[in-house]
């Protein structure tokens, strides 16, 4: 097999390979550097103080300051200082953060106010969830109206092009003083980071549509507004699954500083204060979940994604059959 | 190459073609253009397309237009679909002018055009059920235009999953299932194979034999042409008019042997000079290469 041949595939069990390296080349990487010695390690654990009377057992410190004590120590004549070599505690090794997936979720909050992990979480999932509704809920069927009708496209898509350039947290204090200081900021800043890119993504994709379908259902008697949902809505619909799936993944990258706006909430607050207490193993965590949360609701999609338009090249049958078999209409039902 | 004084005149008819036209010319012409024409853009700058184009089309009649690219043939056949409109003249179907799409002409396109998120079934009822068609003989018509086509058992197929040819009888059955008057086909066979191709040629045949429609074809290639139609509209580019309408002085039904009757043969010659002119010398196989760059052996010969 030829694995460096420009627009070609490799095969399905060296793709799995190499998709599992992607994943597993950076754990090797964190882990060499966590868990062989002589790999960076620039500070000392005291483990035995010794002679020295500042070198308590626990204390970390820079490897020179600890080098020098010994030094002086052994001019003294006294005990040497005993220590094994660290890394500083904002890296913390593959297995600490490993277990911190789960710890975190049990260990109980410091405030008797703060929310439990499981609680931050679902509160950054709601508002990325309403962010994302409010947006597509406007922005789509905007879009399909610009990308069908050229005035609409040329009354809207102008200011929307402008706007877009304005990063979504210039307008957190603004966001602030309008819609109050509870989650409404912050689900703002969301809709304002992905609502101006929407309209215009999914009016290209309307714009993409094969313009000689139009004038088949043209010919056959359909009128103007069956032209818009019978045949312009269905054509373009695994297209705009596409793009709501790229699109969600922009709001989502949206969410901490949508968390930052007003009060921190959410996955945010518990990062931040988790690097306050100096848990760095629950911080990698929270910012690996929150990946991880992405990464499965963008594969749950795709999945969904090939059953639900059975009249996509590679679809795989099932969902539409199973569907209409959940609401009785049995094999005729159709998606349109 | 046949000697050009070999051939017969393509205007000879035998008695029963003569019979077959005087029949045809007396049915009412249901289709009617006059002085069409056609001018993109604006002026400067701006092409003419058709010019003064005037024919008639009677009812149940097979008509191919034929012409050199750029006579402007996609243009007379959108016009009379709806989805251009002309700068002059007038075309008529049944009395009324044409003015946008209508169900009363169905179009065939050669991009197949089928609606991706329907099934062949879904397809063929697009027009009915737009159009608002009564639920209850739908069924049945899915299933006989289907069985015109021959696709009966690909009913809940998705276009995806048939062969271009399958999915030219799918885009097909889809315009008669609307009952149009005429059917508009634009260079419908011209991304298929040989071999499709004249299957197709022979399907098209029987559908238009049993189903009381006329049909309006347009085609680069002449062999076709003369196979299938009854008259020849023969166009002209730069700008784009009518030169001759020829009458296909062959009987029906029409058969593949057909193609080596020397009316067939007339016939083709004489749509070679109308659409080449002359036919230029350097078509000659030994005209273009001469002295050093002759290649130095008579293999060919």
């Amino acid at each position: 097999m030829d694995w460096f041949a420009i627009g070609r595939e490799i095969s399905p069990k060296a793709r799995g390979i190499v998709t599992l390296c992607s994943f597993l080349l950076p754990l090797a990487i964190w882990s060499a550097f966590s868990y062989l010695p002589f790999l960076w390690h620039p500070l000392m654990e005291v483990t035995e103080s010794g002679g020295s009377q500042y070198f308590l057992s626990g204390a970390t410190v820079e490897r020179s300051a600890f080098d020098q004590e010994n030094a002086k120590l052994a001019a003294k004549g006294l005990a040497e200082v005993e220590g094994v070599p660290v890394n500083p505690v904002y890296l913390p090794a593959p297995h600490e953060v490993g277990k911190a997936f789960y710890t975190a979720f049990v260990t109980e909050p410091r405030l008797p106010d703060d929310p439990w992990l499981h609680e931050s979480l679902w509160h950054s999932i709601k508002v990325i969830f309403w962010g994302f509704l409010l947006s597509s809920v406007i922005g789509v069927p905007l879009g399909i109206l610009c990308g069908a009708y050229s005035p609409i496209s040329r009354l809207f898509e102008p200011f929307i092009d402008f706007v877009r350039y304005m990063p979504a947290p210039a307008f957190g204090a603004l966001a602030v003083a309008i819609v109050g200081i509870y989650d409404g900021p912050k689900i703002a800043i969301i809709f304002i980071g992905t609502f101006f890119q929407q309209v215009l993504v999914v009016a290209n994709t309307t714009r993409g549509l094969d313009l000689s379908i139009i004038e088949a259902a043209q010919t056959l008697g359909a009128s103007k507004l069956q032209l818009l949902t019978r045949v312009a809505l269905p054509g373009i619909l695994p297209d705009l699954y596409r793009d709501m799936r790229i699109l969600l993944g922009w709001a989502w990258t949206y969410l901490i500083v949508a968390e930052l706006v007003g009060a921190k909430t959410g996955i945010t607050s518990f990062i931040h204060q988790q690097s306050k207490y100096k848990i760095y193993e629950n911080v990698y965590a929270a910012i690996i979940m929150i990946g991880l949360i992405g990464l499965f609701l963008d594969i749950i999609l795709g999945a969904l994604g090939s059953r639900l338009f059975p009249w996509e090249k590679n679809s795989k049958p099932g969902l539409v059959q199973l569907v209409a078999k959940l609401f009785g209409h049995g094999k005729e039902a159709k998606p349109s | 190459m046949t000697a050009e004084e070999d051939l017969v005149d393509y205007k000879e008819q035998t008695p029963r073609v003569k019979k077959y036209f005087d029949d045809l010319h007396s049915r009412e012409a249901i289709l009617k253009v006059e002085n069409l024409g056609k001018v993109f853009g604006e002026r400067p700058g701006a092409t003419e397309a058709l010019k003064g184009v005037s024919f008639d089309i009677h009812h149940r009649e097979f008509v191919s237009i034929v012409g050199p690219s750029g006579c402007g043939k996609s243009t007379l056949i959108r016009i009379l679909a709806g989805l251009e409109t002309s700068t002059s003249g007038s075309a008529k179907l049944d009395g009324k002018e044409i003015k946008g799409p209508g169900p009363g002409r169905g179009m065939v396109f050669q991009s197949y055009t089928l609606f991706p998120w329907l099934t062949v079934g879904g397809n063929v009822t697009f027009g009915p059920k737009m159009r608002g068609e009564p639920n209850v003989d739908i069924e049945n018509e899915v299933e006989k235009w289907l069985k015109m086509v021959g696709l009966a058992d690909f009913k809940d197929h998705y276009p995806h999953q048939l062969s271009g040819g399958m999915k030219q009888r799918v885009g097909i059955a889809r315009a008669l299932a609307n009952r149009p008057r005429i059917l508009l086909m634009d260079e419908p066979f011209g991304a298929l194979d040989a071999q499709t191709r004249s299957l197709m040629q022979a399907y098209l045949l029987q559908i238009w034999r049993h189903v009381d429609v006329t049909i309006l074809f347009i085609t680069h290639d002449l062999d076709e042409a003369i196979y299938l139609s009854d008259r020849i509209l023969v166009l002209d580019a730069n700008p784009g008019c009518v030169e001759e309408f020829v009458e296909i002085p062959l009987e029906r039904p029409r058969e593949p042997e057909q193609f080596l009757d020397p009316r067939f043969l007339s016939v083709r010659h004489r749509l070679d000079v109308l659409i080449h002119g002359e036919f230029p010398k350097e078509a000659n196989e030994l005209s273009f290469i001469g002295g050093e760059d002759r290649f130095a052996d008579d293999k060919a010969d």
